[in-house]
This record gives structure tokens, C-alpha cells and sequence, in this order.
């Protein structure tokens, strides 16, 4: 079966290699851009690190829910998805390109967290109680650590991944299965603690134990529907044949569903707890979020994260149609970027969604280089692990 | 697709993992037919092992003190317990939390296992869910009696009184009701629906009147038709649907009597996730504690092999994991908030008077379960089965952490106290344990304690297309289960045909893949009335027979959408209109506060449309049958196959059907009276 499968299939090819280069080309103009359009300034910077850490955020949490895809992936022996798990290390291999895209976040703090100035933390006995935790200089040793940790895994699961397509090893798998438990639990807390630092710290006396979980619920949809999105285009460019089928898609449309509902119980767990203790260091996370303007996004939020997913993404009939399954990733990657602005924004714009040119260019810049550096690594290796000794698993399986 | 051969089957150890090749999950050489001898054979045989008669006795004896506890209990007041300003939950809220807890794996394995295409699960998920039912009544006994005042229990539910009042749908306790009699009473009928087809081998070979009764009615009538599986099949997967957001939910709901309130140590946000896993994690602590001596004793390891052990070991590890995360998120955000009775409460708990509860806590949740991670301990029965009691241990040391330390020191010093338990509290939590195992025990005496028909799905020989390419083995294996009794069948059919009403033909068939091959025929002849019948549901049969899709979603979803609006009316009107009192601040109509209910009633009301809709549309119970005056049919819930053409059917001639059916492949075929 495997030799049957002809080269052009399962290699993305020139097409590939043009993608990946107009990616780069549109990240950088749009960073750039970005940068000079915002006017410059101190306000003007302002405007433009807070909806870079959006879009990082946003880029991030894809790059590591694939990681976790792969990961668990690898832990659970499971068989279905070895057609689309190549993709999947690619969206994972963007996270080489986050790292360099982190340092625009650790160069622009002083736009992003109040902590990070001398002169509010001397005002302010809580922030200082938190300096231990919250200073730069450990704010980049924490930086430098997640990232060296996310670089280190996705290196060894891409590697070993890619090596057996050379040597067709099964020892590489067994290796994978059992580095993948230790993995997996590294993955919870290095993601939990960066999304304290990146996001929980934005609002620095604000506290929930469940915030990792939060983040990492929206990061497992982000990703689930990216990578669906990612095959589908692939496939519509005549990649994979028929080694992709809606056995597939149901499966990752099964995914995308499962991973809304937990989102939604996590930020309910999160929501209806502080609502109902009534504390008011607690609810004023909320509150920010219920005034003015925001309101309508959190109620957007509401519906368009959960309730109409929820009822739209329950049939088979439709996580089976591609075109269908298309419309409701893409919706769901809206709704995971709305769910970042909607952290990070109402801390610094009160009642007032400032959505602008800036959302967009950041946006496209991040984008660009991250899906850059994932196309890197679709061009280079087959689409398919075409010598995991599970293709067949994945190949023959139907949805009972 | 690999075949294992039958050297490979008759080995015990299964846990070796070669990628690409699925470990069989049935060891010891066993088929169709020595799955239902084995696990009927438990609840056959005239005696139970002596080890039976002790464990039952001391359990029955342990029950009774329970029952004697409560009697004094509810006599003299709960006084009698060592509850004492400022702890007013003690070891009562503890045991419910616990029981309630280790009732989360058996649900989860039927659920989110099956909906996870874990295979595995079927050796394990009955006796798990039986031991889901028994905990969760160990777990309804607890709240019942703190009331003190039991007779008034009734006043949780919401039925109108001469006072007039309503329950407070605001109150994290009374979610606790809904969430749990719900979780109870779907956990019920999930194990009941997934019993009946074994119940109907028990019936079938029943060797007494009385077993033949009793196991016949509880079968409900029962024939393995495929027009049956193939709604039994939805309902099955629509209960799994249902069920898997329902077990996240209780304990979650469970979780908020504690963090809804303001107390240090008590508010923090993670805990709904978090009593989740610990749910989890002790839950199939439970499992494995009662699979391990089980097995040995029911003679049943191939069945529940060493792989079905690992990796319940393995889930064990992963959830006691979570466990440790939320520990250790707890203690850093109790420092990183700055909220300095946060802070308190978490030193306290480490280093204060109860400290040794603590570290017991953390030593049996956080450090025994990462032994898990050496092979030789998670595959060696009677390590692993210390190392989940030290488990179970652990996780009521939690509930007692959890309760007991945050209520001994709250805000206030002048107010501390230190909680005792007095030898009724002992009495109570040991006496809960006589109650469980007294019911599990009679469980697996009396119950088919494995899910045979679901077991029989993950033999190598119940994929139809088994043996079609490499299948000399297996065309050995079939004649070593038996020659055609008929041979005369390939000529025509055996005796002469009924003189009076014919209800059909009834042909033989000793595997899937023959009666697969058979249900096509006869689909493509044009027949309309007729069934196929097998011991559990054969894949790709609905095709073969070219049935129509079953409307069953659409009445679940009516019940959903019922329970829900019923639930927000509900509240709506008993708290904000017809009783209208402030609680806490709260508004009069609070959505936020009825989502649990609402949740769970719309669980609830689309399960019972589930379980209701699927005994319509199979129009069971119907407990007499013209099929069953076969005597060969009551293989059907065994290892033999059928097909039935009913003498109703337009196409149906006396003669030329009777031809037909000599052209089917069977090895037995017979006129069925009407």
C-alpha cells in the first residue's frame, strides 16, 4: 500500500515552499508595518505590544495544543490520527518561531504588565509581596525555561516522527509512548505557570488556581480546529488522496466539539465560582469584563464559544461534510482569538473594545511567521508518517 | 489486519506493547463459548468459593452495625457524632464525598472509555458500574442522616408542602440532590440496559424454574435481533454521550458545597476539575482493589487480563498526577494571591494540628501512585493492589483535609477549635464499607459480574470478515465447537412443516461471518420481514440487512430540551415567584445559580427518554416469543447465530422459501410455530 502512494500526495512540494515563503514575507511586513503605523511613541507602542501579546497568545496556544495533540497522541497508542499527526508536529514546530517572536513580549513588558514599573510596585504592598515571583529578571529565566522545555519536546517527538520515516524503527515509537507520559505532565505545568505570566499577570492582583486549565482549554480547540483547517486546505490542494477521510474529519470535528464543552465548563467553573462567593478582589476581573462594550463580547463569547458550537458541531452529518467542518474551525479559531483579546484587552481599555489596525497587522505578523516556520517543516518531510507501524490503524478505521 | 493465532491467546501475559499490533484482550485461548460457560458458570455453580461465605459474613455483620449506628443516631441526636463548633461537617460530609467519589469509575469506564474506542473497557465496566451503584448508595446514606432529623428528608426535593416553602435553588446543597439522585438513576439504567443481554443467557441456560423466572423477567424478553441491537446500539452510545458530562458534573457540583462558600482553603477555583480527577483516580483505585482478589478467585485472568490492570494503573497514575497539580497550584496561588487567610490556610493544613492528615494525604495521593510508573509494579497484582488501598487511604484523607482543617481555623482565633471523631463517626465510616461490600458481594453471585456480550465483540471472531483471507485456523477452531447436527439442512429442512400457524423459518449459523453473508442474500431476494439474531450486536449488520437509521437522537433531544426548560421554569417560579426569599445577595431569579440544576435535569430527562424510547422502538419487554419455543434458539445468547424469515413476509412461499433458505450457508434449520 505504501509504495502505491504516489510522491506528489504526500510532499507539499513547490506550492509548499511558496506558501511558506509568502507567509514569512506578509509576518514580516505586517510586524513592521504594525510597528511604524501605530505612530510611534509611547502610546503608540502601547497599542501596538498589547495586541502583539493577543496575537502571541493566541499563535502560541496553537503551536502548543498541537504539541499536546502529539504528545497524547504517542501516549494513548492511538491509531486514528496517524494521517494527520505529521501536520500536527508541524503546528507544533511553530513554536521554533514563537520563541523568536517572544521577544518583542519580554522587550515591550513595561507596555504590558503594570509590575514590570518600579514606581507602581514601590506604591503598591500587594505587587510587592509579588515581586519575588513577578520581576523581569525572573519573568525571563521563566521565559527562556518554558520555551527551552515546549523546543526540547518538539524536537524529540518531530525528530523521532521524522527518523522513522527513514528507518521504520518500531523501537522509535515505543521510545515516543514512554517519553510521552513524563512529557505530557512537564507540558501541564510549564503551560499553566506561562499563562500566569503572560496573561493572569496582566491584571497582577487578580488570582485563579484554574487559569492554566482555562488557557489550556481554549489552546486544545485553538489547535483541534487550526489543524483540521490546515489538512483541508492541504487536501483541497490534492494532497493526502484518500489516506484523509471524513473518518478523520469526524474524528477532529469530534475533538473540536469536546474540547468546546470543556472550555466551557472550565470558564464556567472559573465564572460561577467567583460570581458566587462575591469577593471583590476576585470579581473585578469580571466586572472589567461586563462593562460597557465588553459586554457584548462576553455575551458573543458566550454563544459564539459555546452554545452554537454546541448545538452546531453535534451531528455526525456535519462533522462528516468538509465544507461544513471548514466553516465551524474557522468560526471556532475566531472564537478562541476573541477569547485572547477578551483577557487581555478590557486591562487596559475600560468599557471600550479598541479593536484597529493593530489587531489586524499583529495578527497577520505573528501569523505569518509562526504558519512560516510549520510550513518549514511540512516542506521538508512527507505529509504522512508513512512507516509508522499504526498507518494502517489509521488508514482502515470507520467510525462505528 | 493481524490474526492472533491461538498460541498467542493461550498465553496470560499481554502486556507487551508491539506497535501495530493490538494485544488481544481475551487471553487463555477462550471463544464465544467459553466466555458465557466462564462467566455464567460464576453465578451457576452451586457454591461460592469459602472465601465468599467469610468476606459476605463479615461485611453483613459490619452492615448491621451501620444500620444499628443510624438507629442511635436518629434516637439520641447528632450529638452523638463529634461535630462541635466550628466544625459542623465532619466525618458524615467526608464519608459522602469519598463514596461519592470512588462512584466516578464506573461510569467513567462505561462512558468516556467507550466513547474513547477503549476496548479494554468490557472486561471491567460491569462489576465497575455495579460498584458505581453500591457506592453511590453508601454515599445517599450520609447526607440522609446529617439532617438529624431523617423523616423531613423529603424536604429537599421539591414537592409542595402545607407550609408553602420551596427548596433554595441557590444552595450548592441542593444541587447536590439533583446531582446525585440523577448521576444514581442514570448510572442505574446505563448497567441495567447494558445487562439484559447477559441476563438472557442467564435465562437461557437457567437450570431451575425459579432461575429461569427471575432471570427472564429482569431479560424482559430479550432475542438478540438485530432490529434490537441497532437501537440498543444508539441508546448505548447516547447514554455514554449523556453520561460523560454527567460524571464530570457531580463531582464538580460536589466540589462547589465547598468553593462557592468564602472560606480560606475552601474558595479556589480549580476545585470543580480537581475533585474531578481525584474522583477519578480513587474511584479506579476501587476498581482495581476489588479486581485483583475477583479475578484470582472467579478463576476469571484471562478475562480481566494484566493488561486490563495496567491500564487501569496507568489512568490511576495520570489522574493521581492531576491530583498533585492541583495541590501544588493551590499552595502557590495561596502565596501569589497575597491574601493572607489564603495563605494561613494552606500553612495550617501542612503545619498546623492536623498536619498529619496532610502529609498522609500527600503521601498516599501524590507519591504511592508515581510507582505506577515502573512496569514491574503496574503489572504485578498484589504490589499494585497495596499500592491502591494506601490510594484509597489517601483520598479520604483529602475530604478530611479539605473539611476538617479549613473549618477548625477560620478568620477568626478566638473561634478555632480541633475536631475528634467519636466511635460513632468510626463506627459510621467502617460500617459504610460493610453496606458496600455486602452488595458487591451478593453482585457477583448473583450477576453476570462480566459484560459477556460486549466481550464477545472483542474476540478476533467477531469481526465478520474474520477468517475470509488467512482463516484455516479458525475453520479449525469452528470444528472443534461442533459438527452440523443436520446435515440433512443443505437439502432441505429437518421435520415436517407445522400444521398450524407458522410464525417462520429459523436457520443456524455458527459464526458472524456465515450469518453476515446470509442477512445479504436475503436482503437482496427482496424479503421484508425477517431478523437476524446473534449473542452481541455484529458490525456492519444494519447494512447487510439494509436497515434504516433509528430516530432514537431526535427523542433524546426532545427530552433535553424538556428537562432543561422545565428546570428553569422550576426555579423560576418556586424561588423568584411563588416564594420569593433573599439569599446571600443573590438575585430572586439567579441563572447562574440554576445552571446546575438545569444541566442536570436536562441529563436526567434525556436519559430516561433514552432508556424509554429504546424499549418503544424494540417493543421489549415482551416476555413470550414464538422463537423461544426453539430449543437451539437459546444458543442465541451463547455462540450461535440465527437468521429468521417470517412466514408474514409478502415474498414468503412454503416451499420455495424453504429452498431458499437451504442456500444460506447454515448447519441447522427448522420450522418456528406461531
Amino acid at each position: 500500500m505504501k509504495d502505491s502512494i504516489p510522491t506528489d500526495v504526500i510532499q507539499l512540494g513547490a506550492a509548499g515552499s511558496a506558501m511558506r515563503m509568502a507567509a514569512l514575507v506578509v509576518g514580516v511586513i505586517s510586524l513592521l508595518g504594525g510597528w511604524f503605523l501605530t505612530g510611534g511613541g509611547e502610546s503608540g507602542h502601547d497599542t501596538f505590544f498589547r495586541s502583539y501579546l493577543v496575537n502571541f497568545t493566541f499563535f502560541l496556544s496553537i503551536g502548543l495544543g498541537a504539541l499536546f495533540f502529539v504528545m497524547v497522541g504517542q501516549l494513548m497508542r492511538a491509531g486514528w490520527n496517524i494521517t494527520v499527526r505529521r501536520v500536527a508536529e508541524g503546528l507544533a514546530s511553530g513554536l521554533w518561531m514563537m520563541m523568536l517572536l517572544a521577544v518583542p513580549v519580554y522587550l515591550g513588558r513595561h507596555s504590558l504588565f503594570e509590575w514590570t514599573h518600579a514606581d507602581v510596585v514601590a506604591a503598591d504592598p500587594m505587587l510587592q509581596h509579588k515581586a519575588a515571583w513577578l520581576n523581569d529578571n525572573f519573568f525571563l529565566i521563566r521565559l527562556v525555561a518554558y520555551f527551552a522545555l515546549w523546543l526540547l519536546m518538539t524536537w524529540y517527538f518531530t525528530s523521532r516522527s521524522t527518523r522513522q520515516d527513514v528507518s521504520g524503527d518500531p523501537q522509535l515509537t515505543l521510545n515516543m509512548g514512554k517519553w510521552a507520559g513524563p512529557g505530557v505532565m512537564l507540558f501541564a505545568v510549564t503551560l499553566s505557570f506561562a499563562s500566569f505570566d503572560l496573561l493572569m499577570s496582566l491584571a497582577p492582583h487578580w488570582y485563579s488556581t484554574i487559569f492554566g486549565v482555562y488557557y489550556f482549554a481554549g489552546a486544545v480547540v485553538g489547535s483541534c480546529a487550526m489543524l483540521t483547517l490546515v489538512v483541508l486546505i492541504f487536501q483541497k490542494m490534492g494532497k493526502f488522496g484518500n489516506l484523509v477521510n471524513a473518518e478523520h474529519y469526524q474524528d477532529l470535528g469530534k475533538l473540536i466539539f469536546a474540547f468546546t464543552v470543556f472550555w466551557a465548563y472550565i470558564g464556567f467553573s472559573q465564572y460561577f465560582l467567583i460570581w458566587y462567593a462575591n469577593m471583590p478582589e476576585e470579581t473585578i476581573w469580571y466586572l472589567k469584563r461586563q462593562t460597557g462594550q465588553w459586554t457584548t463580547v462576553t455575551l458573543v463569547l458566550l454563544f459564539g464559544h459555546f452554545m452554537v458550537p454546541f448545538l452546531g458541531l453535534m451531528s455526525r452529518h456535519i462533522k462528516r461534510n468538509s465544507v461544513l467542518l471548514m466553516l465551524w474551525a474557522s468560526w471556532m479559531l475566531l472564537m478562541h482569538w476573541l477569547d485572547m483579546y477578551w483577557i487581555v484587552m478590557p486591562e487596559f481599555s475600560a468599557g471600550v473594545v479598541p479593536f484597529g489596525l493593530a489587531d489586524v497587522l499583529t495578527f497577520l505578523g505573528v501569523g505569518g511567521i509562526y504558519l512560516s516556520g510549520s510550513l518549514h517543516f511540512c516542506c521538508r518531510h512527507p505529509l504522512i508518517p508513512l512507516e509508522d507501524p499504526r498507518l494502517h490503524e489509521a488508514i482502515g478505521f470507520e467510525n462505528a | 489486519m493481524s490474526v492472533s493465532n491461538v498460541e498467542d491467546r493461550m498465553g496470560l501475559d499481554n502486556t507487551l506493547e508491539e506497535p501495530g499490533r493490538r494485544a488481544p484482550l481475551i487471553v487463555g485461548g477462550n471463544d464465544f463459548t467459553s466466555i458465557t460457560e466462564k462467566v455464567c458458570g460464576i453465578v451457576e455453580r452451586p457454591k461460592p468459593p469459602k472465601g465468599w461465605y467469610v468476606a459476605l459474613g463479615v461485611s453483613a455483620m459490619l452492615m448491621g452495625m451501620l444500620f444499628g449506628l443510624i438507629g442511635y443516631l436518629v434516637l439520641v441526636g447528632t450529638g452523638v457524632w463529634g461535630l462541635q463548633i466550628p466544625v459542623g461537617w465532619g466525618f458524615a460530609i467526608v464519608n459522602f464525598v469519598f463514596w461519592v467519589g470512588i462512584g466516578h469509575a464506573g461510569t467513567l469506564i462505561s462512558a468516556i472509555l467507550f466513547l474513547f474506542r477503549q476496548k479494554w473497557r468490557t472486561s471491567i465496566n460491569r462489576f465497575a458500574e455495579a460498584m458505581t451503584i453500591f457506592a453511590v448508595i453508601c454515599a445517599g446514606v450520609f447526607p440522609g442522616i446529617h439532617v438529624g432529623r431523617v423523616w423531613f428528608a423529603y424536604w429537599m426535593f421539591p414537592l409542595p408542602n402545607q407550609m408553602d416553602m420551596w427548596p433554595n435553588f441557590r444552595s450548592p446543597l441542593l444541587w447536590d440532590v439533583f446531582a446525585v439522585s440523577t448521576y444514581f438513576t442514570v448510572s442505574l439504567l446505563f448497567w441495567y440496559l447494558g445487562m439484559i443481554p447477559d441476563l438472557a443467557s442467564l435465562r437461557d441456560r437457567a437450570g431451575t424454574r425459579v432461575r429461569q423466572i427471575v432471570y427472564g423477567v429482569l431479560a424482559l424478553g430479550w432475542r438478540g435481533a438485530n432490529r434490537h441491537w441497532q437501537h440498543y446500539e444508539k441508546a448505548y452510545l447516547l447514554l455514554a454521550a449523556l453520561a460523560t458530562p454527567l460524571v464530570l458534573s457531580v463531582h464538580s457540583v460536589v466540589s462547589m458545597d465547598f468553593a462557592v462558600s468564602q472560606l480560606p482553603g475552601w474558595h479556589t477555583t480549580i476545585f470543580p476539575p480537581y475533585f474531578v480527577a481525584g474522583a477519578i483516580f480513587s474511584g479506579f483505585a476501587m476498581v482495581v482493589m476489588l479486581a485483583v482478589p475477583a479475578r484470582e478467585w472467579f478463576g476469571l485472568k484471562d478475562v480481566i487480563t494484566l493488561r486490563h490492570l495496567e491500564n487501569m494503573n496507568k489512568v490511576i497514575l495520570a489522574t493521581g498526577s492531576m491530583v498533585g497539580y492541583a495541590y501544588g497550584m493551590e499552595f502557590f496561588i495561596a502565596w501569589y494571591s497575597g491574601n493572607s487567610f489564603e495563605g494561613f490556610a494552606f500553612l495550617n493544613r501542612a503545619m498546623g494540628p492536623y498536619a498529619w492528615a496532610y502529609w498522609i494525604m500527600v503521601s498516599c495521593n501524590v507519591i504511592t501512585p508515581q510507582l505506577f510508573w515502573v512496569r514491574k509494579i503496574r503489572t504485578s497484582p498484589w504490589i499494585m493492589f497495596f499500592v491502591v488501598i494506601f490510594v484509597n487511604i489517601g483520598m479520604w484523607f483529602e475530604r478530611f483535609v479539605i473539611t476538617v482543617t479549613s473549618l477548625s481555623r477560620d478568620f477568626l482565633p478566638s473561634s478555632w477549635g480541633y475536631y475528634s471523631a467519636t466511635w460513632v463517626d468510626y463506627g459510621m465510616l467502617i460500617g459504610s464499607f460493610g453496606l458496600f461490600f455486602t452488595l458487591f458481594l451478593l453482585f457477583l453471585r448473583f450477576g453476570p459480574m462480566v459484560a459477556m456480550a460486549e466481550v464477545k465483540t472483542v474476540l478476533p471472531e467477531a469481526d465478520p470478515h474474520h477468517g475470509q483471507d488467512e482463516d484455516h485456523d479458525h475453520r479449525e477452531l469452528a470444528d472443534e465447537i461442533g459438527a452440523p447436527e443436520d446435515p440433512v439442512v443443505v437439502a432441505g429442512l429437518k421435520g415436517a412443516m407445522p400444521a398450524g400457524d407458522k410464525y417462520g423459518i429459523l436457520v443456524r449459523f455458527k459464526s458472524p461471518a456465515e450469518l453476515m453473508k446470509a442477512a445479504r442474500k436475503v436482503r437482496d431476494a427482496g424479503f421484508t420481514r425477517w431478523d437476524v439474531h446473534s449473542p452481541f450486536p455484529v458490525h456492519g449488520m444494519d447494512r447487510a440487512m439494509g436497515l434504516r437509521s433509528t430516530k432514537l437522537p431526535w427523542l433524546v433531544l426532545a427530552g433535553g430540551i424538556t428537562g432543561c426548560a422545565s428546570a428553569i421554569l422550576l426555579q423560576w417560579w418556586t424561588n423568584a415567584v411563588d416564594y420569593p426569599f433573599l439569599i446571600s445577595g443573590k438575585p430572586l431569579f439567579s441563572l447562574p445559580a440554576n445552571i446546575p440544576v438545569a444541566f442536570e435535569l436536562t441529563i436526567l430527562l434525556a436519559a430516561l427518554a433514552t432508556v424509554g424510547g429504546v424499549f418503544m422502538l424494540m417493543k421489549l419487554p415482551r416476555f413470550h416469543h414464538p422463537l423461544f419455543h426453539s430449543r437451539r434458539f437459546r444458543k442465541v445468547t451463547d455462540d450461535r447465530f440465527f437468521l429468521c424469515i417470517k412466514a408474514r413476509d409478502p415474498k414468503f412461499d412454503n416451499e420455495g422459501t424453504g429452498a431458499f433458505v437451504s442456500t444460506l450457508g447454515g448447519d441447522a434449520a427448522e420450522w418456528v410455530e406461531g
